[in-house]
């Protein structure tokens, strides 16, 4: 259905999912460019995100407090994860990373069945966020916005923490060289832990504030992760701009194509991934040689 | 390291079969679950050939079994083929065609980027199958109504039926899937995916033409899988959907890896175990939907504790009891250096024959590399003669190791042309100049590191062998022609000929340096060039690896950049000195010493320490 | 083989999978019956091994994880409350299989579970396992056409009774049909042939309709026959948003519904997606300018979304728990469920605890557990009471025939109990609704 109309809702639209997935995508380059380590328990970590969003919600009934503690929650978990497990890793070829990796998010996701069960969980969006939003050309849910607003946000967070912080010297460091960072004298392990953290508490932050409008199931994870990979891949493994730029491609495409035929959706994304890698495989904003 | 022969292997492998089908049942397992183990095995000698022995690690093997499983079943129930067995083998081809497809566009990466694509390409697999191709796959309904085999022998019908009668059908596949396999593994194309696996930069830098061997174990992977989705639907005669979702291929590699990779069998082992687990945490003790988490624990676990699975921990656990024997310290010695040892002789290097060409074996131009605004090499003109042993020495930064890349082709030059035995061999691959008979031993040792002494040695040898690219899948490694000779005069050369059968992991530092000189001699190249080859060693191993300088440079021309002035001035004939990216001069060593300017820049320093 | 083994066999089998059916139960004394019959007949199946011994083994596969997973554990429920009413010879069962005292044919019956992830693929391995390892004499379990289809064909191959769960495709009694399979539910011909009379009457002619299909024969059949019966009375579809099975964001698909001019909009999504579909469509404010009906509705939908969005909306479904008032078996069957599980039970169930009440009719009247008697004492289309009144199964394509029950969502004021979420509005009988057995290609296979 292309009408004009139609056109800009759906270019809205794919800003504000694309926002979302760049946010969860930077949170997976952040850790695959300082740790080199591909996480693919990301996915399970969105889902460990909204759970905990709406664990604190079910105690406290209040979205902000939700929010906090679930973000809190997820960077301990990210954390601890780091250190009991991928630490060991390090020394370990990429291809165990990966297998370890994919276990923890298995692990990850039946835990929260065996806890929560199959049956949905709802957070419902903080009351001044209810309702909708005309735009004037389209209307719009009004939370949805506030997730456009709030992920832009988390990303201008991350980006002065990257850019304008200390640790975000030794995390851009990390990404340039990792060999670099041993030699400034930093306990490199106890960085690792927080970027894992970090990292983590990208994907979970994401998980709550989409909360109320996926709702919950212990499987909600598993689309986003192929979706976050196709966005590194696009553009570019350990790019933080990359993943931003990616992101909003991988929404616009999504929202564009379901003009067309919703059933090309997926495929079309696969397919510009596709030719991406053959026009220019480091990805779009990617350091030709890693990787 | 003795190999088990293959003869026995199959045998066992037949006599494990045929026991299966009458101890199996007293375990608790039904026919079914059987069966299935034996297609997750099928499923999973392709994987392992991939990521076991090629270390590819794909997470999208079920987009080939689904499309071997969805052609074979198209083919079967719209009645276009009438012989199960032709229209399995049309499946295993189209997956093969389709691996190859993917396969180019995976393979583009490396690491955790081929892992996300091979992801990303099965997800796409799976969206098209369930709708724009639904009409040919059933969408989510899958294709009812798969037949089974008939088998004729003379007057005798066999009808593969259902339970045991198909396990006879589907062992009797697996069999000839594991013959196949162990002879791939033991051909030269195995050794090579091995060496690929261990270092892929080095196999490429002995010559061999890594990408395709790479595609190649792609598409066997491939072929396996599409024979494997073939029987599934045979086996249930009805072709499922979800043999496409990332569900199967996330299984297939926690089954291998539980069961343990590089063991062709292991993905068998881990398909066992799961399946009984699966069934038995669900039933034996009612844990109903606890079942996968209790799996996935189990498979963090082995990942952290024993990565090589139950086969490889199997294996440690044996070699562990075997080495607390005394009489393992029997050590041997690696045999001293010596001068003009005999069989010098033989191993020159193979380019002997070719037209003579007067001019220079190695000509550089004007060879300029920039990186950024910085230049690394700046218009460098460079020429050694046929024979010449030549230094090239500067201090530190004077860009000499970026020099010597771009003469081996590692890293190409901004502006300028390199010409070998007067061919222009710019923008070559490595793997390309050495075919042609330039190639390096590296600063920092490049082995195969969890290969033996003589393993490496043959690898190496193999490319000069066998050219670039060959498929000789069933060919036995003992059978390629001139190999073994040429890898004992290689360890005879370098005197590693009684550590021959150890692995490069137990070697000293002074044995794996030898070792790296003997790869590259091994390619018979008839240009060497030596990145620091005296690095790191103690004043007994630096003198004998002189002595062995001298002993391989007969019938070659070297090349060798090291900071070790003595060595250099003793051994080379020319010295080139680099100084902040140029030319700085160039001659005998007695004129080196005596040049003012390499004084004033380098030697002056060096003097003054001594 | 050796047949002396085999009843030892079984029972270890049943045993090592923790099986057990509640209340003790003798069953030696009804023995004969059974066992004389299998005097005549070479061995078919698991018949007679299934039922040498003094129990019968049900397979029982249904979604315990993934998306369809509630429903799966819903229908569950009905199933094991239908077993424990069967051996214990409940006056629930026996006004439905009047010949039921205590088990079927006087043997107890067992069964196993076993988690289908609402795949195919693993449904099939479950009941292969269950069919050699514990000689079931009967399949079930299914929360979608896909496992079902699958199902039916296994069915057909190793001559075991395969009693459909939830389905709602045309396919299963239809051009996929089979001599061993049947199906109890209605299906998405005939919930949009019910529906959509109703839809006029309420909604008036020629309105414009908007589509949110799920990417599965299921959905494309469902939308079909919506789009042909409300096309007779002038509707016209201004848009068919196709969406993959479990997908997340449906806001682009409601976007093009938001932007399309429609009037109504049907959902024919099921299980979480159908939830998801909803309330998305809530927040994209789509549901105050477009009536939304759900023709197959889908368990739990209310509790999930709630009932503020759910007012109003029109849907078909198999059974709603008010019916007691209508129907006594319904309220004998909502109390007892009500009493084991702790809530009133959704159309899954009742669909599970009907499956099994109708085929232990079915084999007591054959007085045997050969399946070929079994089938054609099912063919005998017999007028059986049920909890929807009286019903049937047709010979030609094995589908029961039974009442399409319309409701409409209750506005929360009017809600009198937490359960009290649905109005039933109809009931339409199922001889008018049900296409004849062959317009969907249905060709049954043979006995044996």
């Amino acid at each position: 259905m292309i009408t004009w109309p139609n056109f800009v809702s759906q270019l809205v639209n794919g800003l504000a999912a694309g926002t979302l997935l760049a946010l969860i995508s930077a949170g997976l380059t952040i850790i695959y460019g300082t740790l080199g380590v591909l996480n693919l328990a990301h996915g399970a970590m969105f889902m460990l995100g909204g759970y905990a969003g709406f664990v604190a919600f079910q105690a406290t009934g209040s979205f902000a407090l939700a929010v906090l503690a679930g973000s809190l929650f997820m960077l301990v978990a990210g954390a601890v994860i780091e250190l009991v497990v991928i630490r060991r890793f390090y020394s370990r070829p990429p291809e165990d990373q990966i297998l370890v990796t994919f276990g923890i998010g298995i692990v990850l996701v039946e835990v929260v069945r065996f806890i929560f069960g199959s049956l949905t969980a709802t957070v419902p969006p903080p009351a001044w966020a209810a309702g909708i939003t005309s735009l004037g050309f389209m209307i719009y849910p009004t939370y949805r916005l506030v997730v456009l607003g709030i992920a832009a946000v988390a990303l201008a967070v991350l980006y002065v923490v990257l850019y304008r912080t200390r640790i975000g010297l030794i995390v851009r460091a990390g990404i340039e060289d990792s060999g670099m960072v041993g030699l400034l004298g930093i306990n490199v392990y106890r960085v690792f832990m927080l970027v894992f953290g970090i990292g983590a508490m990208a994907a979970g932050f994401a998980g709550i504030i989409n909360a109320p409008v996926v709702s919950l199931t212990p499987n909600v994870g598993d689309s986003i992760l192929v979706q976050t990979f196709v966005v590194v891949v696009i553009g570019g493994v350990g790019s933080f701009p990359g993943a931003i730029l990616g992101g909003i491609i991988a929404g616009e495409i999504l929202s564009l194509t379901s003009m067309v035929n919703p059933a090309y959706s997926d495929v079309m994304l696969f397919a510009v991934m596709t030719l991406v890698l053959f026009l220019r495989p480091q990805g779009l904003l990617g350091l030709a040689g890693r990787a | 390291m003795r190999q088990t022969p293959l003869w026995l292997i199959v045998a066992l492998t037949a006599a494990g079969l045929v026991a299966a089908r009458f101890v199996l049942p007293h375990l608790g397992f039904a026919p079914d679950t059987v069966n299935h183990i034996l297609i997750w095995g099928l499923l999973g000698i392709g994987f392992d050939l991939l990521f076991g022995y090629t270390g590819l690690l794909s997470f999208g093997q079920a987009a080939f079994y689904g499309t071997g499983g969805f052609v074979t079943a198209y083919l079967l129930t719209r009645n276009i083929m009438v012989s199960v067995i032709g229209a399995l083998f049309v499946g295993m081809l189209a997956a093969a065609v389709v691996g190859a497809l993917v396969g180019v566009v995976a393979l583009r990466r490396t690491g955790i980027y081929f892992a996300m694509i091979t992801v990303a390409i099965a997800e796409m697999f799976f969206f098209l199958e369930n709708s724009p191709l639904s009409a040919y796959t059933g969408g989510e309904n899958g294709l009812p109504g798969v037949p089974s085999p008939s088998f004729e022998l003379g007057p005798l019908i066999w009808h593969v039926g259902t339970g045991w009668s198909m396990y006879w059908f589907l062992a009797a596949c697996y069999f000839i899937g594991i013959v196949i396999a162990l002879r791939i593994v033991r051909s030269p194309v195995g050794a090579i995916l091995t060496a690929i696996r261990d270092n892929p930069e080095r196999a490429l830098a002995v010559g061999h033409g890594v990408w395709r061997y790479k595609l190649a174990a792609f598409v066997i992977a491939a072929a396996y899988a599409g024979i494997a989705g073939g029987l599934l639907g045979v086996l249930q005669g009805y072709m499922p959907p979800e043999a496409f979702t990332f569900d199967t291929s996330g299984q297939l590699v926690m089954q291998t890896v539980i069961g343990g990779g590089a063991t062709l069998f292991g993905p068998l082992l881990g398909a066992t175990v799961w399946l009984y687990l699966r069934d038995f945490l669900q039933q034996g003790l009612g844990l109903g939907t606890t079942w996968k988490l209790v799996l996935g624990l189990v498979f963090v676990l082995l990942v952290c504790f024993l990565r090589r699975g139950l086969i490889g921990g199997l294996r440690d656990l044996v070699a562990m009891t075997r080495r607390r024997k005394p009489h393992e310290e029997a050590a041997e010695e690696s045999a001293p250096i010596v001068a003009d040892p005999p069989v010098l002789a033989s191993i020159a290097h193979r380019h002997r024959d070719e037209p003579a060409f007067s001019g220079p074996v190695l000509e550089a131009r004007g060879l300029t590399k920039r990186y950024g605004g910085l230049f690394a090499n700046r218009d460098i003109d460079f020429a050694v003669a046929d024979g010449e042993l030549r230094g090239i020495i500067g201090p530190n930064g004077a860009g000499k190791s970026t020099f010597f890349k771009m003469l081996t082709c590692e890293v190409h030059p901004t502006a300028g042309q390199i010409l070998f035995h007067g061919r222009d061999i710019t923008g070559m691959g490595v793997a390309q100049v050495c075919q042609l008979g330039l190639t390096k031993s590296y600063q920092v040792n490049q082995l195969f590191t969890r290969q033996t002494v003589w393993q490496n040695v043959m690898i190496a040898a193999l490319a000069e062998r066998r050219g670039p690219f060959r498929l000789d899948l069933l060919r036995r490694i003992d059978r390629v022609p001139g190999l073994e000779t040429q890898v004992e005069q290689t360890l005879a050369l370098v005197g590693l000929s009684a550590r021959a059968q150890v692995p490069v992991s137990d070697l000293a530092y002074g044995e794996k340096r030898r070792l790296e000189i003997a790869l590259a001699l091994a390619a018979s190249p008839s240009l060497l060039l030596l990145d620091e080859p005296l690095a790191g060693m103690s004043p007994r191993e630096r003198a004998e690896t002189v002595q062995l300088l001298k002993n391989i440079r007969r019938g070659r021309t070297m090349i060798v950049v090291d900071h070790d002035m003595d060595a250099i001035f003793e051994l080379a004939e020319r010295i080139t000195v680099l100084h902040e990216g140029r030319l700085l001069a160039e001659g005998t060593p007695a004129e080196i010493q005596r040049n003012s300017f390499v004084q004033d820049a380098y030697l002056g320093g060096v003097a003054a320490a001594e | 083989m050796n047949r002396l083994t085999q009843p030892a066999a079984t029972r270890r089998a049943v045993l090592k999978a923790g099986v057990a059916a509640g209340g003790g139960l003798l069953a030696a004394a009804t023995l004969p019956a059974a066992a004389r019959a299998a005097e005549d007949h070479p061995p078919i199946g698991t018949w007679p091994a299934g039922s040498e011994g003094d129990s019968v083994f049900i397979g029982i596969s249904v979604p315990r994880t993934g998306t369809y997973a509630i429903q799966g554990e819903d229908e569950l429920k009905g199933y094991l409350l239908a077993i424990e009413h069967i051996n214990a010879g409940d006056p629930l069962i026996r006004a439905i299989s009047p010949k039921t005292k205590q088990g079927v044919l006087g043997k107890k019956v067992t069964y196993g579970v076993a988690d289908s992830e609402a795949k195919p693929n693993t449904a099939v391995e479950a009941q292969s396992r269950f069919i050699s390892q514990n000689k079931a004499v009967l399949m079930t379990g299914s929360t979608s056409s896909a496992v079902a289809v699958a199902l039916n064909k296994l069915a057909e191959r190793e001559k075991v009774l395969y009693v459909a769960g939830i389905s709602g495709s045309n396919d299963t009694t239809g051009k996929d049909c089979v001599r061993y399979g049947f199906r109890q539910c209605f299906y998405g011909q005939t919930a949009a042939a019910a529906l959509a009379p109703k839809l006029v009457q309420e909604m008036g002619k020629n309105r414009k309709a908007a589509y949110l299909t799920p990417d599965y024969t299921y959905g494309h059949t469902v939308q079909k026959s919506m789009e042909e019966y409300l096309g007779k009375s002038g509707w016209t579809t201004v848009t068919n948003q196709v969406a993959p099975l479990g997908a997340r964001d449906y806001s682009s698909y409601l976007l093009n519904v938001a932007n399309s001019g429609a009037e109504v909009l049907l959902n024919i999504n099921w299980g979480h997606d159908c939830v998801l579909s909803i309330q998305q469509a809530k927040q994209f404010g789509i549901l105050d300018k477009q009536k939304l009906v759900v023709p197959y509705q889908v368990p739990f939908i209310s509790k999930e979304v709630g009932p503020e969005v759910m007012q109003g909306v029109l849907a078909a479904t198999d059974f709603w728990w008010t019916l007691q008032d209508k129907y006594p078996l319904a309220k004998m069957f909502v109390e007892s469920f009500e009493k084991k599980y702790g809530y009133k039970p959704e159309w899954g169930a009742n669909n599970g605890y009907m499956e099994f009440a109708l085929w232990a009719d079915a084999v007591e009247r054959a007085g045997t557990f050969y399946p070929p008697a079994v089938i054609k004492s099912y063919e005998e289309g017999k007028k059986t009471q049920s909890t929807v009144g009286e019903v049937y199964f047709r010979a030609a394509d094995h589908q029961l025939v039974r009442p399409v029950i319309l409701v409409r969502g209750k506005k929360p004021s009017d809600m009198k109990a937490p359960d009290d979420y649905w109005e039933v509005i109809d009931i339409v009988p199922g001889e008018g609704v049900m296409q004849a057995p062959d317009a969907f290609g249905c060709k049954l296979g043979s006995y044996t």
